[in-house]
């Protein structure tokens, strides 16, 4: 019996210490990021080009030694391009997976989803794509604001002198509420934006139209997402800015075999500009059936997302020439490695890449960097060294500050690029650009 | 005037689509008297031949009906066969267990085909996609026409054969009462079989005709089975000449909301065409037509 009892004494330190030998002294234990992003799905593309980018990042991180020696471990979890599958994908990261901050983020509808999730759990998101301003408002994550900005919409609409005092004074009551509320969730808001948010999007493009274009009227079309919603939304503003009338605003739900219907309408309205703000598929149904309609206003533009992509030529063809699109970044500006990565990726994966690839790969190593830099891998420390980040990277300088009711958000310039002979070429601002405008474009003659 | 004459085009041509669409499913109805609620779901599958024959083979998307319609007739008549045809011996607490079980077929049908091409969406672009043909200011897609015009090809050869040979009179006799037809001397087993084998190969062929234009993921099937009860509504169960008519009718109706109300209602003015049918004419266009 004493036998055991003086064995029992040995062993159990032993074994103690054998629980926690591992994880106290191994240096290579990777660092675990979760990122989220829609691998199938109808995002898939996107979701494609960001993993890759992601990947490549992370070999690159850890060749020069990973995060102070040990190695940096994207953990990629797939959406499916659908918000609740997106929520329970940031849930597992968070609890099952134990990684110390989120990343990734494709589609506004996802990335609100996770960020709520984040928020809920006061844990680090670096948001690089979702783009819904929404996301980086507080008030907007707040029951009260968001009925706040409900009303606010109403008013504009509202002609009666003195229904319109009541609801001011309704919408500075709910927005005292609200900002008692943000005060409740602001320790827990963690979520920082890399790239700009939609409605600057279309800020590169303004300047082109108000110099070059100069168009009387525009015919605005989205997918009824939120993306969509509030890309047609800013350009709307955009368009009132620059003296532009919308004749025609239409939305359409995602999956329409056929938009000619929509099409046709909008050919009889006979706008000079034509703007799309559409995923890739809708975008190359759109252009490819506007051609079979001859339709040929002064300029087809679209807002980012599907117009940039590869596969948008691809799929579109001769009826993608010479269409314009907002970007938020191109491989011949002048920031250090932009082209190097476009390189590389073509090296790499046998494919061109464009803004959504480098916002991943930028977001991959800011993360690195902050990881780097935090004290410790609790979410305080990782959130306030993601509060200092002050980078240079392929997609720009890295800042977050606080604007228009936004925190956490990065500020960058957009640009406006041009399909030409099957390639995406930089034609906005000027002393930028790596290829004149073509335009005025004929597209009867373009396309035949 | 143009802007209509282009959508009534627009809508005539995809109703085209919906009839065949509408007809295989209807055809199921008057047999077996079950709603086949895999329908779009069997379109999906023929839509994956199609691309992978392209894809593989390089081969016409047209040419590939000659695959999709046999495979899915076969598949069709296998599913009747053998998941459909035990169960009306079954005693269960739902008579409609028929009906339960096509919901299922759908379900495993499109998560096999997650499983072998991802959710990705496919496409085929062909020299002919985007083709089109000007009459004045009016556009004809090519390749929408030439599925019209193959949609009232399959539609003719289909009633020649339900007119013409044996086996169709089996069919319409089965329709019309399966008793009576047992005591002619037709067999009802294989009746059925050839039946389903039947109604998948017409939608099979609406599937294939529909991938040089559109494009593909495994839950498209879903939208298309909601249209093709809709249909079915419309042109009054069971009979193949209403479906028809409703598949037209849905098209038109769906292309003239997206163009005077907005695309986004478009799916909406189906339903509530089909909502005012079952009020107001129960019994669908074949109350009127008497076929």
């Amino acid at each position: 019996m004493k036998k055991t009892g003086l064995l029992k004494l040995f062993f159990i330190p032993l074994m103690a210490l054998a629980m926690i030998w591992p994880h106290s002294s191994q240096a290579a234990d990777p660092v675990k990021v979760g990122v989220v992003l829609p691998v199938t799905g109808k995002f898939a593309k996107f979701g494609e080009i960001e993993k890759l980018s992601f990947e490549m990042a992370q070999e690159e991180i850890n060749a020069k030694g990973g995060v102070n020696g040990r190695p940096l471990h994207f953990l990629i979890e797939d959406t499916t391009s659908k918000p609740d599958v997106g929520r329970s994908a940031a849930e597992k990261l968070i609890s099952m997976d134990r990684v110390v901050m989120l990343g990734g983020g494709y589609s506004s509808s996802v990335t609100a989803a996770v960020a709520g999730v984040a928020i809920n759990k006061s844990f680090p998101f670096l948001v690089n794509t979702g783009s819904a301003d929404i996301i980086t408002k507080p008030t907007a994550h707040t029951p009260s604001g968001r009925k706040a900005s409900k009303l606010k919409k109403g008013l504009k609409e509202e002609t009666d002198a003195g229904k319109i005092a009541d609801i001011k004074k309704k919408i500075t009551k709910l927005e005292a509420r609200a900002n008692k509320e943000v005060g409740r969730i602001m320790p827990r808001f963690r979520i920082f934006r890399l790239n700009p948010p939609v409605s600057e999007y279309a800020s590169g493009l303004e300047s082109f139209l108000a110099d070059v274009v100069k168009p009387k009227s525009v015919a605005i079309l989205h997918e009824n997402s939120l993306f969509g919603t509030k890309g047609a939304a800013a350009f709307e503003k955009s368009a009132k800015k620059l003296g532009i009338q919308v004749l025609l605003k239409e939305s359409y739900d995602s999956g329409a075999v056929d938009f000619k219907p929509l099409l046709a309408k909008v050919k009889q309205a006979d706008p000079e500009l034509i703007y799309m703000v559409s995923y890739v598929l809708d975008a190359s149904l759109l252009m490819s059936q506007s051609m079979e309609l001859r339709m040929n206003p002064k300029l087809f533009v679209g807002g980012g997302a599907g117009f940039t992509m590869p596969e948008f030529m691809s799929n579109t063809g001769k009826a993608g020439e010479k269409v314009i699109s907002a970007t938020l970044w191109h491989e011949s500006l002048p920031l250090p490695g932009a082209r190097e990565y476009f390189d590389k990726f073509k090296a790499a994966y046998d494919r061109d890449t464009e803004y959504h690839g480098a916002e991943a790969y930028a977001a991959a190593y800011v993360i690195a960097d902050v990881l780097k830099r935090a004290k410790s891998f609790s979410k305080e420390d990782i959130t306030a060294s993601l509060a200092a980040t002050d980078m240079m990277t392929v997609f720009g300088p890295v800042k977050f500050t606080s604007y228009d009711g936004k925190i956490n958000q990065n500020k960058l310039e957009t640009y406006v690029v041009q399909w030409q002979d099957g390639a995406l070429k930089m034609i906005w601002p000027k002393d930028l650009a790596n290829a004149p405008y073509a335009y005025p474009v004929n597209w009867l003659e373009e396309r035949k | 005037m143009d802007l209509f004459l282009q959508t009534l085009i627009a809508g005539l041509l995809k109703g085209g689509l919906y009839a065949l669409i509408g007809t295989g499913m209807t055809l199921i109805m008057g047999v077996m008297g079950i709603i086949n609620l895999a329908h779009g779901q069997l379109m999906m599958v023929a839509m994956y031949l199609t691309y992978s024959a392209y894809a593989l083979l390089g081969l016409d998307p047209y040419l590939s009906l000659f695959i999709s319609m046999p495979v899915i007739f076969i598949l069709g008549m296998l599913i009747q066969k053998y998941l459909l045809n035990p169960l009306v011996h079954t005693e269960t607490i739902l008579p409609e267990n028929q009906v339960l079980m096509t919901v299922g077929i759908g379900m495993v049908l499109t998560e096999v085909m997650r499983f072998i091409f991802t959710s990705d969406y496919k496409s085929v672009k062909t020299a002919y996609s985007n083709a089109t043909y000007f009459i004045g200011e009016i556009s004809f897609s090519v390749p929408l026409m030439i599925n019209f015009l193959i949609a009232i090809g399959v539609t003719l050869l289909l009633f020649w054969f339900l007119i013409k040979t044996d086996m169709g009179r089996s069919i319409r006799a089965t329709a019309q009462d399966k008793e009576a037809a047992a005591l002619m001397g037709v067999n009802p087993e294989r009746t059925t079989y050839i039946t389903f084998g039947l109604g998948a190969a017409l939608v099979a062929a609406a599937g294939t005709l529909l991938v040089p234009i559109f494009y593909l993921y495994p839950d498209i099937g879903g939208p298309f089975t909601r249209r093709a009860f809709v249909i079915c509504i419309l042109g009054g169960l069971g009979s193949t000449v209403g479906a028809i008519f409703g598949g037209v009718t849905l098209g038109l109706v769906e292309a003239f909301a997206a163009t005077y109300i907005a695309m986004e209602f478009e799916e909406m003015a189906g339903l509530v065409i089909f909502i005012m049918v079952l009020l107001f004419l129960p019994g669908g266009f074949k109350r009127l037509t008497g076929v």
